[in-house]
């Protein structure tokens, strides 16, 4: 809320900010990237969440309404001016030391994401550089909420020190690209519920560096699935500024670890004669890709076997549908944007398209019959704090479509799949087994956006010589 | 096993991995002395039950304030929904139209 006080703040209007008290470290990161560090700010003392009424209504009389009347009305205090302070240029040494002192000084500062890092000398960083023919000094973009200027340079030094090859460059900057879009809304990758962003990979690229798109696709220990995950974990806690708890921005209730890097097993997808996901992206097959989106939960693994399409698709739907993505549906309802991810075993996958299902096949079946009461939905909404959402009163106002209010029965069946175009279908994992996973999405923060893979001209070269 | 200590292990020279920022600080703008016959716009994201303590802060607000009057939440919309973006940049037109003094926004970062 302190994006729409500042909006507020820049036309001459005088705001307080209401802002409870677990939220007070991230609103002064957040203040501070807006410009106004000295935003008037009133706590809201504890969890409203879990307050009685009548304890609500004693802390907003006598806590909150004086601090709402102060905020108003008492003249700023101007804090003593903050010094000017002269940031490192890009090229300039920050620190010396051996590999202890530097891992030190990295944790010291905030900068390292509680594991080693591999030190970001110029030599490594001029290494990276070279697989890309744009400037070190190109902005890529601005990362809220710490509104920090991410740069081509900037991403070579945190995917230096995620432990990523050279020839990662190309990803990473399309990795960048992605996370620095508004739509993607990487300012709130600190929310509560404390998603994590997942990279999902199509094309040659995927071969050619290496990626594992098999068995234990999702686990930490190939060097570009993990390093390219780590990368982007690094990039939003540096240049978005999403630090740890407790001095930090990231207000991940419980939170996750970042993810690995996810590859499609394209050579599954056309031994069946599915297009890759990167054609539903809306890119051609072979096109290098990267599609970046926010993962919240993770389904059971979820295991079908079956020779029949219809008989794997109840389990999933089940499993997936309705057990992983049921509940939080609901706060996908209250956004009108949801976009779940279903990663299919080759084996399943074969299976569905031996059956003649295609992917919108499994799509439509998950839109049709996963279903859930509406006073569910509004009830999960509620105690999640999104206490003003209404699903009629979202249909009415045209955020989802008519199918969420057939009835005015308020424990109407309503679907758990916004719209079957939302889904996104992935194959990858173990061939030799029937297993399939959901990832959950959170709404409209970290959609799902994509982008092309910019190779370098002598992108095979530089790789033959890298890879000596 | 003992630690041994390596005297020629190898020395680091690095570099800076933040961004710089991309802002320029000001300061919050005066505030309402007094808040009686003055209009109060109220900004909120539907969470957190302020449906429940906009109106406790309004009750109170106005035993206080004489000819107080507000501007109330539903008049900009949910400022943290799907349309975010739009809503927050309908806003200044909207504290015009209003003739809104200060504004009241909640809740959270």
């Amino acid at each position: 809320m302190l994006r729409a006080s500042a909006a507020v703040e820049r036309v001459g209007v005088p705001t307080v900010s209401i802002i409870s008290s677990g939220f007070l470290k991230q609103a002064a990161v957040v203040a501070k990237g807006l410009g106004l560090p000295e935003m008037a700010i009133a706590e809201f003392p504890g969890v409203p969440m879990t307050q009685s009424k009548a304890e609500l209504r004693r802390q907003v009389i006598e806590q909150l309404l004086p601090r709402v009347i102060e905020g108003l009305s008492k003249p700023v205090q101007r804090q003593a001016a903050e010094r000017e302070v002269l940031l490192p240029e890009p090229r300039e040494i920050v620190f010396r030391g051996d590999f202890d002192a530097l891992q030190e000084h990295f944790h010291q500062q905030g900068w390292s994401d509680g594991m080693p890092v591999v030190p970001p000398t110029l030599e490594r960083i001029a290494k990276f550089l070279k697989f890309t023919e744009r400037d070190a000094n190109e902005v890529i973009g601005v990362m809220p909420p710490a509104n920090r200027v991410a740069s081509v340079w900037n991403v070579a030094v945190n995917g230096v020190m995620a432990g990523c090859r050279p020839e990662y460059m190309p990803i990473l900057l399309a990795v960048a690209e992605i996370v620095c879009t508004p739509e993607y809304k990487i300012e709130d990758a600190g929310s509560t519920p404390g998603w994590e962003s997942l990279i999902v990979l199509n094309g040659p690229i995927v071969k050619q560096l290496g990626f594992n798109a098999g068995q234990g696709v999702m686990r930490m220990g190939k060097q570009a699935n993990t390093s390219v995950g780590r990368f982007l974990r690094l990039l939003v806690r540096n240049i978005a500024g999403f630090t740890h708890a407790p001095e930090g921005a990231d207000k991940g209730s419980i939170g996750q670890s970042f993810l690995v890097a996810l590859p499609e097993n394209e050579d599954a997808a056309a031994d069946i004669g599915w297009a890759p996901y990167s054609v539903d992206r809306g890119f051609n097959a072979g096109d290098n890709v990267v599609t970046v989106q926010s993962v919240v939960a993770i389904s059971a693994p979820t295991y079908s076997g079956t020779e029949k399409a219809e008989e794997h698709m109840k389990i999933i739907a089940d499993v997936i549908g309705e057990r992983a993505c049921g509940y939080w549906s609901a706060i996908g309802m209250v956004y009108a944007n949801w976009h779940p991810l279903i990663v299919l075993g080759p084996s399943i996958a074969k299976v569905f398209a031996q059956d003649g299902w295609r992917k919108d096949d499994i799509r439509r079946y998950l839109y049709e019959q996963v279903k859930m009461p509406a006073s569910r939905a509004e009830h999960y909404a509620y105690h999640c704090g999104q206490t003003g959402f209404r699903v009629t009163q979202a249909v009415k106002d045209g955020l989802l479509p008519p199918a969420y209010h057939e009835s005015d029965d308020p424990d109407r069946l309503i679907p758990v799949f916004q719209r079957p175009e939302w889904i996104g279908i992935v194959i990858a994992g173990d061939w030799g087994r029937n297993q399939s996973k959901g990832y959950v999405c959170n709404h409209v923060q970290g959609v799902p956006t994509s982008r092309k893979v910019r190779l370098p001209q002598q992108w095979e070269a530089l790789l033959a010589q890298a890879q000596k | 096993m003992t630690a041994v200590t390596h005297v020629n292990e190898p020395q680091y020279e690095v570099v800076w991995p933040l961004g710089k920022p991309a802002y320029a600080a000001r300061a919050p703008n005066e505030r309402v002395a007094d808040l009686s016959s003055k209009v109060i716009g109220e900004t909120w994201d539907y969470l957190f039950r302020g449906e429940e303590w906009f109106p406790i802060l309004r009750e109170e607000l106005s035993k206080r304030y004489p000819g107080i009057q507000f501007v109330t939440y539903d008049t900009f919309g949910n400022l943290h929904g799907l349309n975010q973006r739009e809503l927050v940049a309908k806003v200044p037109a909207l504290l015009k139209e209003h003739k809104v003094d200060a504004v009241i926004s909640g809740i959270g970062a």
